[in-house]
């Protein structure tokens, strides 16, 4: 690698560091979420944030956007959305004498898709395939998107009437699930008596562009994953397989997702290696969601159960 | 390829080396001359130290040591070539390799030149114990072996696996010890008979038992059919000497017929185990009846082998205990019987002519007034008696009166010739350690004894015993026990002997099945099993098949767990995790090692914090940097830190 090329990389990891601080002064008291967030945007993974309204899902989506100098659209989902208002509609236009397509929300690169199971199963299929894809059909039509398109969906775990929850094999197109919660005393005393929240956000600073998040996540995929890291993440899928509160154990493409997160995590912690540590710390994140459980068991709980069960061969 | 230093035994290669050296020449020590193993010891000693100073040894005084080695055997010696001087020259340089070990090649090849110096220390010596030695020191050597290795791990997982390769080793040396065709005769029979003469000789000389009486080397064992004898009866005889030169006593060279024996009672049968006496001497209960297969009966009837004994040999005889040898004496017998040197010994043949004056032809009563004089006449038994002048049978009768049953039985005779009546020194074995429970007696060569025999008109040759006139014990304790008083050394203390007459049961065991395999019970048992072990195919096929079924066994043991076996990094991780919890910091369920490192680093002070902080992050680098496994020298530099470290 050409010195010119390190020196580069060097001074985007350095803004990289400042833009996880610049969110985190936005979110106060939650830096593991923060930072969890972005090994999911480094990783090149769709994000779901599950938690009751209020807590600053989409301050954390919006602050992400900003930081990261992404462009950013919001669509709240509801039941009378139809897939053309995400995608965009081709209109005729009569001047030009042929249809010109208009693209939807989903054209840009940062997608906040709120109260994603408020809406039919036809438009989060519509969505989802389009976070699988990378692209979209319409009209006969293959568009591309963006290549650092991502999705932050949000859902409330709490008020589920009227919704169409997303099933499980969709659920997997998120790389992680997250949840922030209630602030800590201190957090909360500075957020009541802080600068407003949105002010705040216009007043953030781009400190990456969207070429600086592909070239940070080529380099999230060159981290090198030793076999002493694959054996414990196999563990780790073997246990969620035989576990006894667990009816569907993770998949080989979860296992992939899991690397992939904890490569990320490791590059943010500025390692050119992957250790169990970043593999513990992203696993809840990115497995919870993914496995099956039996009824009354809890996929959080469950996934804390088996860090401290399989143990970490030296 | 660029210029790169060497590899070179790092210290405790080193360590382990001069370990194996020092305990190839302790297994030696016993049979080399005392300026050999006690300046070997002292060189490993000194290279040691250089060592430890990062210094080399000195070259011009290497070269001196080369040179003063060959010239200090044949000194000692007078010749190079042979055992004992070929077994003191490798030890010897094997010891001055030691002080130009520098690379691995150098380390290499003491190993392998103490393996061939510690197999050559059973040619000296094929008991078990000394067996059991050799293969012990066969363990540091192979964990020096290991160490060498670039992967090698910490020292003690090193030794497990170097006794754990040993034990594997075991069937395939089993397998090799019963098929591998033996020669009839041991290699080791040949040379050096000369130096390591042993038990009695066919020339009696005093001072000569002297040295036997101390030698507490296993002679014979011997299993009886029926009961063991009691101990005043176990008279074995090796050889009658008729010839007196004043100092010496030999069988002489006369031909004589065979004496004839008339039976009494009946007779005892029994198995002598002879271990090796590189002589022809064969020990017999007193008498033997006939000769056993492959030995020949002197005219006296003790019994010779065809050929130097050179290696464990069985026989079995019958023996009569009451007996009546020879009853018409011969002429050449009566003649042989009552030779004397010309003019020697003026006092004692007055003494005899006063008994023969005082008794006449009265045999009996001339042999009583012997008897009579040495238990009256202030004669004691000693095994360190005073040397004795020129006219040695009146110097000890009239002066000296202390001695052992070598100088009795030679002045007894002496004047039983010279009041005229015939008598005969027979050298061989009284006594011996009767094991009750295992049934067989053993006999050492510090029972050796020596007696004699009066002929007696009517009764043939009469064994008499001057030492029990002296000193009762000796027949009935035995010459150490007989000792005792005289302050003997602590090896010859009582319970010693008796602790050692115990456990010989196991001795015997080992002589029998294993130092006693020789190429006719090898023929015995490979035919039992549809072998022919002379077609050397069938024997090479069943060599090959159990070399190859111990091998695949082998194999299979270690490919059990691929990848898994040998990895130093998570031992030496492992290691430190032992030391971490013993000093309180217990690892957490699921929690990973680095985390692990770090979190015991927060409890820890300063200097041993930074510096587990410092192999937590080399342990990260090595275990989980780059999807190639770890560079060995950089894992055994990072166990190293591991070990030398302590909370």
């Amino acid at each position: 690698m050409p010195e010119a090329t390190l020196a580069r990389i060097d001074a985007t990891q350095q803004r990289l560091a400042h833009a996880l601080a610049q969110v985190n002064q936005l979110l106060l008291g939650k830096t593991h979420v923060v930072r969890l967030s972005f090994a999911c945007l480094l990783a090149g993974g769709h994000l779901l944030l599950e938690d009751i309204p209020g807590v600053g899902k989409t301050t954390l989506a919006h602050a992400l956007a900003r930081a990261c100098g992404l462009a950013f659209q919001r669509v709240q989902f509801t039941s009378d959305l139809t897939p053309t208002d995400i995608i965009g509609v081709g209109i005729y236009e009569r001047e030009l004498g042929h249809f010109r397509f208009h693209p939807g929300p989903l054209f840009t690169e940062l997608l906040l898709a709120d109260e994603i199971n408020r809406g039919t199963p036809k438009v989060q299929s519509a969505l989802l395939e389009a976070m699988a894809e990378g692209q979209v059909s319409t009209e006969g039509e293959s568009r591309p998107l963006s290549p650092v398109f991502t999705v932050i969906a949000t859902q409330n775990p709490l008020d589920m009437a009227g919704t169409h929850p997303l099933p499980d094999s969709q659920l997997d197109r998120f790389l992680m699930r997250l949840s922030l919660g209630y602030p800590d005393e201190a957090a909360e005393r500075a957020l009541l008596s802080g600068v407003d929240r949105r002010e705040m956000l216009r007043e953030l600073t781009f400190q990456l562009t969207p070429a600086d998040l592909v070239d940070l996540r080529r380099r999230a995929r060159t981290v090198d994953t030793s076999a002493a890291v694959l054996d414990y993440v196999q563990e780790l899928l073997g246990a969620t397989r035989a576990h006894a509160q667990i009816r569907v154990g993770l998949s080989p493409r979860a296992g992939l997702a899991l690397l992939a997160a904890a490569r990320a995590w490791a590059m943010l912690a500025g390692r050119s290696y992957v250790m169990p540590e970043d593999v513990q710390a992203v696993f809840p994140a990115v497995a919870a969601h993914r496995i099956q459980v039996q009824h009354g068991a809890n996929g959080e709980v469950l996934a804390a159960k088996l860090l401290a069960e399989v143990s970490v061969r030296a | 390829m660029t210029a790169r230093a060497k590899p070179h035994p790092d210290r405790r290669a080193y360590a382990l080396l001069i370990i194996s050296a020092a305990v190839t020449l302790a297994l030696h020590a016993p049979h080399l001359p005392l300026w050999l193993p006690v300046p070997a010891a002292l060189l490993l000693a000194l290279c040691w130290k250089f060592r430890r100073r990062g210094r080399r040894f000195p070259v011009l005084a290497r070269y001196a040591l080369v040179l003063a080695l060959p010239l200090g055997v044949v000194a000692s010696y007078g010749t190079i070539f042979g055992r004992l001087p070929g077994a003191a020259l490798a030890v010897g340089l094997l010891t001055l390799k030691l002080t130009e070990t520098e690379t691995l090649r150098d380390a290499r090849i003491v190993i392998a030149t103490s393996a061939f110096v510690l197999m050559s220390a059973l040619l000296f010596g094929q008991s078990l114990l000394q067996t059991a030695l050799v293969c012990v020191a066969l363990w540091p050597l192979l964990t020096a072996a290991m160490s060498l290795e670039p992967a090698a791990g910490p020292t003690r997982e090193l030794m497990r696996g170097s006794a754990s390769r040993l034990i594997l080793a075991l069937p395939i040396a089993l397998v090799a010890f019963v098929l591998i065709p033996r020669l009839a005769a041991p290699l080791w029979g040949a040379p050096g008979m000369q130096v390591a003469r042993t038990g009695i000789s066919a020339r009696m000389t005093p001072g000569a038992i002297g040295q036997l009486l101390i030698d507490d080397r296993p002679a014979f064992r011997v299993g009886f059919r029926g009961p063991i004898p009691a101990r005043p009866l176990r008279y074995f005889r090796a050889v009658v000497l008729w010839h007196f030169d004043g100092r010496s006593w030999t069988p002489g060279h006369a031909a004589l017929p065979l004496e004839r024996l008339i039976i009494r009672d009946r007779p005892s049968r029994y198995t002598v185990t002879l271990d090796a006496t590189r002589q022809t001497l064969l020990p017999a209960l007193d008498v033997p009846v006939a000769t056993a297969p492959g030995t020949l009966s002197t005219a006296a009837r003790t019994l010779l082998a065809m050929r130097p004994v050179d290696h464990t040999l069985r026989y079995t005889l019958e023996s009569a205990t009451g007996y009546a040898l020879s009853p018409q004496l011969v002429p050449a017998e009566r003649r042989l019987g009552l030779q004397l040197p010309s003019d020697a010994d003026p006092r004692a043949r007055a003494l005899a002519a006063q008994w023969r004056a005082r008794y006449g032809t009265d045999a009996r009563a001339i042999v009583a007034a012997a008897l009579r004089m040495f238990h009256y006449g202030g004669f004691r038994y000693t095994l360190a008696p005073p040397p004795l002048g020129r006219q040695q049978v009146d110097d000890f009768l009239f002066r000296t009166r202390a001695g052992f049953c070598e100088h009795y039985a030679s002045a007894f005779v002496f004047l039983m010739r010279a009041a005229g009546v015939p008598a005969r020194v027979v050298a061989g074995y009284q006594g011996g350690y009767a094991n009750r429970t295992a049934g067989y007696l053993l006999v050492r060569q510090s029972d050796a004894h020596a007696w004699a025999e009066v002929w007696i008109p009517g009764d043939g040759w009469m064994r008499v015993d001057p030492t029990a006139a002296v000193s009762p014990d000796r027949i009935s304790l035995g010459a150490t026990a007989a000792a005792q008083t005289a302050g003997a050394p602590w090896f010859l203390s009582g319970w010693w002997i008796g602790f050692r007459n115990r456990i010989d049961v196991v001795n015997r065991l080992w002589d029998q099945a294993v130092v006693g395999f020789d190429a006719l019970r090898q023929h015995a048992l490979l035919t039992q099993f549809g072998l022919d072990p002379s077609r050397w195919q069938s024997v090479a096929l069943a060599l090959g098949g159990a070399l190859g079924m111990a091998l695949a066994v082998g194999l299979a043991l270690a490919l059990r767990e691929p990848g898994k076996r040998g990895d130093a990094l998570a031992t030496g991780f492992q290691q430190l995790e032992r030391r971490l919890t013993r000093a309180g910091c217990v690892r957490r369920p699921g929690e990973a090692p680095v985390a692990y490192l770090r979190r015991a680093a927060s409890s820890l002070l300063p200097p041993a914090a930074t510096t587990l902080l410092t192999l937590a992050g080399r342990f990260a680098q090595l275990r989980y940097g780059g999807t190639q496994p770890p560079p060995p020298l950089a894992v055994r530099d990072w166990v190293r830190r591991a070990r030398d470290f302590r909370p």
